[in-house]
């Protein structure tokens, strides 16, 4: 096995309060390590409005604006604007929203951004539901996983938005997935994504150990495992049409995916094999969409 | 550092609400309800090691290009690896963790890279100083004797060894036939321990030229005098004409010696010694067919060695027993029995029965006995004792006679270079402590490897050296994650028609590419190679770097316990132990 480098610099510093094996907090880490210290970033309502500590202090070795839950996009697009006035061109604007502040209630200040081709890079990191206020189901949560919200007598009966094809019908210059997993694959996407001017979306898939019933020293293993399941594939797209796969040598059913998660305990085994034929599904589709 | 901020009076706060301070004085650490710790363990491969070769050390070695340290971490423990890598049967292998992945690591074929490269360098073994006034006599320069003259001059002795015949090696020069292991090979790893300083004596019995009483100069004595005499089958006609010894007809062969042979050669036995002694004189144009009593399964020789010797056109018939060696015009003429497989005997083996009024005969111009090899005793120290031909020693290599010790085959039933070295390595060290009054007993605990029975004297020489847990790392707790699936390099081997054409090695060494491939297959099971995925994946940057550089230090006060970093250790060099309360 090759050894993973990454840079030494640390943007994140300690005594912050993500849980105990926070995939959102490695996806932090790393996320500052190729972004690097002259980064402001928007912060709308999420687990990470609270991770980096209380007034006055803050774990975070950059400036940080904290918005409503609803403004990713429209802070982003005034803190880009200002700076551009006092002449800042050099400083890199990006907003760390979650799921929820994406795929559901921050998605037209987003759409409105994308389509004006503001100059940020957005991350939404992807910890498939309201997770900072306990766990309750948004459009990010997968088919059939229990929440506060979908009990497992009723689980979440609706399949997961499909944000990157809506962010590729933006047509914004650059759109990627990432997750913990692949820190090098993370660590490159962003350092791409900091080389381009326009609205750079990157589509960051953290398991959370409380939401998802997993055990905290298993969230690597999870992140991993999302993407070798194609449950989350690893892709670009440039300027809303050009798709590269960054295909894996092993793929293993989604089975082994779902059976480390309480959240999907529950499941039937009729259920999993319909959650793997739409995996399959939505993979040829990707697949048909990087070929043409 | 944990700075705290108090604002007396609302002026005091800036206007916009400003972080203005860091969250270092939070010491998350305390939420932790396990702790995760560096601790390296034990490889399973060393563990199996007769030698207590530090296996993944080296190979990480060569995974890191650096052949010259691999050879350094080898020959702390090994004066062989050329020989063992050529002709140990590797037990080290079957327990290789890779083995339960894809393929065991190939750690024979590293071992005999490592050897080789490092003499294609120029590479030297250090002379030790001997600072030690006493002396050790060591009798027989077999592999037993002569690691333990290593050891012992590593140790800082002075080491005189007695061998009787004028040749030096033991059974590796006048048993193991060179296209096995060339002479120059252990030619090489001999002249490198006498570089070291160990005096080598040839021409020297113990019990004729040299009693035990002329060693008083010498304040230890270690006796290694292998087991050399033919065990004969005990029936009529074995005496006769053109009836050999297969350890003699090695012997002259392996010296270079003319041997009168006739062309069609029966040879009895199913051991390693038949073995070699059919391949050998299909080297000479001999036609050779392998009697053996029980079936392939009850083999003692080696699978590999029997395979090639079938390759070679070794004829093999199992289940059939000599009972009596007759002549008929100018051919040997042997009666032979049908026997089928009984009950289980004592070592687990099938008893073959003969099967009755089976008789039939096998005519063959020559017949050899390699039926084992019995110890010489009459030598011996009066008060050494015996049992069931071996003899008998504590596991530290003492016999019971103050300040003699014993190892090799000697002592064990166990026949192979590798214990016979790894016996020597350990009477090396009793002896030592024999000579400073220390309980070797505990000394050999304490570097045990694994349980053992093998020892680390490197642990010995270097106490204060990265401790080492003696848990032996299983597969369960590898991480297979970080590992792709990747074929077992093979040493090139030469086509069979120019093998048995004369007595070339029939394997060769792996290039430096091949090995330095099959080096980055080795897991390291339980050693941190410093990959770093502990540092990489740590949500709360708790394992530090100083001035970038990784150090297997866990920043307690912020680690929360997660365990994601001993869950990511590829190799299990992370352990994880509940806090206390
Ligand atoms: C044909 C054959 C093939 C083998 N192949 C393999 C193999 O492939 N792999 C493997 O692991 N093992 C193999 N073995 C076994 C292996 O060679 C022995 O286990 C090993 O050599 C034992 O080492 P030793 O030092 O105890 O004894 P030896 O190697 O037998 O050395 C003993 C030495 O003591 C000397 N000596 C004897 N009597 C006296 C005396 N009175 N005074 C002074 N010196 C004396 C002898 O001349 C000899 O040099 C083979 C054995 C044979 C016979
Ligand atoms: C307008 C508004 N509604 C509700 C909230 C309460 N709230 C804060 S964080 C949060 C959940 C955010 O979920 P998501 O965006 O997925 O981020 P996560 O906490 O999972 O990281 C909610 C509902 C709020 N801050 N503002
Ligand atoms: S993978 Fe390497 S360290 Fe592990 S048992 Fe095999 S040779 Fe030894
Ligand atoms: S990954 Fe970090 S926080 Fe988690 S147990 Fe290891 S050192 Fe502690
Ligand atoms: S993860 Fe790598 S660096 Fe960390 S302890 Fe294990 S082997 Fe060493
Ligand atoms: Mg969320």
């Amino acid at each position: 096995m090759r050894k993973t480098e990454i840079p030494v610099s640390e943007n994140l510093g300690r005594g912050h309060l993500a849980c105990a094996g926070c995939g959102a907090a490695v996806g932090m880490r790393l996320t500052l390590k190729a972004l690097g210290e002259k980064t402001v970033m928007v912060f709308p309502a999420s687990c990470w409005s609270i991770i980096p500590g209380f007034w006055p202090y803050s774990s975070l070795r950059i400036p940080v604006v904290h918005a409503g839950f609803v403004t990713g996009g429209s802070t982003a697009s005034g803190v880009r604007a200002a700076l551009d006035i006092r002449g800042d061109h050099e400083a890199l604007v990006a907003v760390w929203a979650g799921d929820g502040g994406t795929f559901d209630i921050g998605i037209q200040a987003l759409s409105g951004a994308a389509e004006r081709n503001e100059d940020f890079i957005y991350i939404c990191n992807d910890n498939e539901g309201y997770m900072n206020t306990g766990t309750q189901r948004s459009s990010a949560t997968p088919l059939f996983a229990w929440t506060t919200t979908t009990p497992v007598t009723r689980p979440n009966e609706n399949p997961k938005k499909d944000m990157m094809a809506i962010m590729a019908d933006h047509h914004i210059p650059y759109a990627a997935t990432a997750t913990i997993a692949y820190p090098e694959d993370l660590l490159r996407k962003m350092e791409k994504a900091k080389r381009i001017r326009g609205t750079r979306f990157i589509h960051l898939l953290s398991p959370c150990p409380p939401g998802w019933r997993i055990p905290s020293e298993r969230t690597i293993q999870v992140s991993r495992l999302a993407v070798r399941c194609r449950v989350f594939p690893l892709y670009e797209i440039e300027n809303g049409i050009s798709y590269t796969i960054q295909e894996q040598s092993r793929a293993v059913p989604v089975k082994e995916y779902l059976k480390l998660q309480g959240r999907f305990s529950h499941l039937t085994d009729q259920e999993i094999d319909r959650i793997q034929e739409r995996v399959d599904d939505e993979w040829q589709h990707l697949l048909r969409k990087a070929r043409c | 550092m944990a700075k705290q901020i108090h604002f007396n009076k609302a002026s005091e706060m800036p206007d916009v609400s400003t972080s203005l301070g860091d969250m270092d004085w939070n010491k998350t650490g305390a939420w932790r309800t396990q702790r995760p710790f560096y601790e390296d363990k034990t490889p399973p491969c060393s563990v199996a090691c007769p030698v207590g070769n530090d296996i993944a050390g080296f190979i990480q070695k060569i995974a890191q290009g650096d052949v010259e340290g691999a050879w350094n971490l080898v020959k702390e423990e090994n004066p062989f690896p050329g020989v063992c890598g050529r002709v140990c049967f590797h037990p080290c292998e079957s327990k290789c963790n890779r083995g339960r992945y894809d393929e065991p690591i190939s750690i024979h074929g590293l071992e005999r890279f490592v050897s080789d490269f490092a003499s294609s360098l120029g590479r030297k073994i250090k002379k030790g100083s001997g600072a030690r006034k006493e002396k050790v006599a060591v009798i027989g320069s077999g592999p037993a004797g002569l690691s333990c003259a290593y050891h012992l001059t590593r140790l800082h002795y002075e080491v005189t060894v007695f061998e009787s015949s004028s040749f030096t090696g033991g059974m590796l020069r006048i048993g193991i036939p060179s296209y096995r292991l060339p002479k120059e090979v252990l030619d090489r790893e001999i002249s490198e321990i006498e570089t070291l300083g160990v005096e080598i004596r040839t021409g020297i019995p113990l019990g004729e030229d040299l009693g035990l009483d002329d060693l008083r100069d010498y304040q230890a004595v270690f006796i290694a005098t292998g087991a050399h005499r033919s065990r004969g089958l005990h029936i009529p006609g074995e005496k006769g004409r053109a009836v050999l010894s297969g350890l003699d007809l090695l012997r002259q062969i392996n010296l270079g010696k003319h041997v009168r042979l006739g062309d069609k050669i029966a040879i009895i036995g199913g051991g390693n010694t038949a073995i070699d002694v059919a391949r050998s004189v299909i080297r000479l144009g001999k036609r050779a067919t392998l009697l053996y009593r029980r079936s392939r399964e009850e083999m003692p020789a080696f699978e590999d060695e029997v395979m090639e010797a079938l390759e070679e056109g070794v004829k093999i018939r199992y289940l059939v027993n000599p009972i009596r060696i007759g002549q008929i015009d100018g051919l040997k003429r042997l009666e032979c029995l049908r026997m089928e497989l009984g009950e289980k005997d004592e070592s687990g083996r099938r008893r073959p029965v003969p099967i009755a009024g089976s008789n039939f005969f096998i005519e063959a111009d020559s017949v050899v006995i390699a039926a084992g090899e019995e110890i010489e005793v009459s030598f011996l120290p009066r008060g050494m004792e015996r049992r069931d031909g071996l003899v008998l020693t504590e596991r530290d290599g003492s016999t019971g006679v103050k300040g003699i010790f014993a190892g090799g085959d000697l002592t064990s039933s166990q026949r192979t270079v590798a214990h016979a070295i790894g016996s020597g390595k350990k009477a090396a060290l009793a002896i030592d402590c024999y000579l400073r009054g220390k309980d070797s007993e505990e000394a050999i605990r304490q570097i045990l490897i694994g349980e053992g029975p093998a020892i680390s004297i490197f642990r010995y020489l270097h106490p204060d050296e990265r401790p080492r847990s003696p848990h032996v790392v299983t597969f369960e707790e590898l991480n297979m994650d970080y590992f792709e699936p990747s074929k077992r390099r093979r040493e090139p081997r030469n086509p069979i028609k120019k093998r048995i054409r004369g007595f070339g090695e029939v394997t060769s060494t792996f290039p430096e590419g091949i090995a330095l491939e099959e080096a980055e297959r080795c897991f390291s099971c339980g050693r941190c190679n410093e990959c770093e995925n502990c540092y990489v994946f740590c949500p709360d940057a708790s394992i530090l770097k100083r001035e970038g550089i990784f150090s297997r230090q866990v920043d307690y006060d912020f680690c929360k316990g997660c365990g994601i970093c001993f869950f990511e250790c590829p190799r299990g060099a992370i352990s994880l132990q509940e806090e206390a309360r």
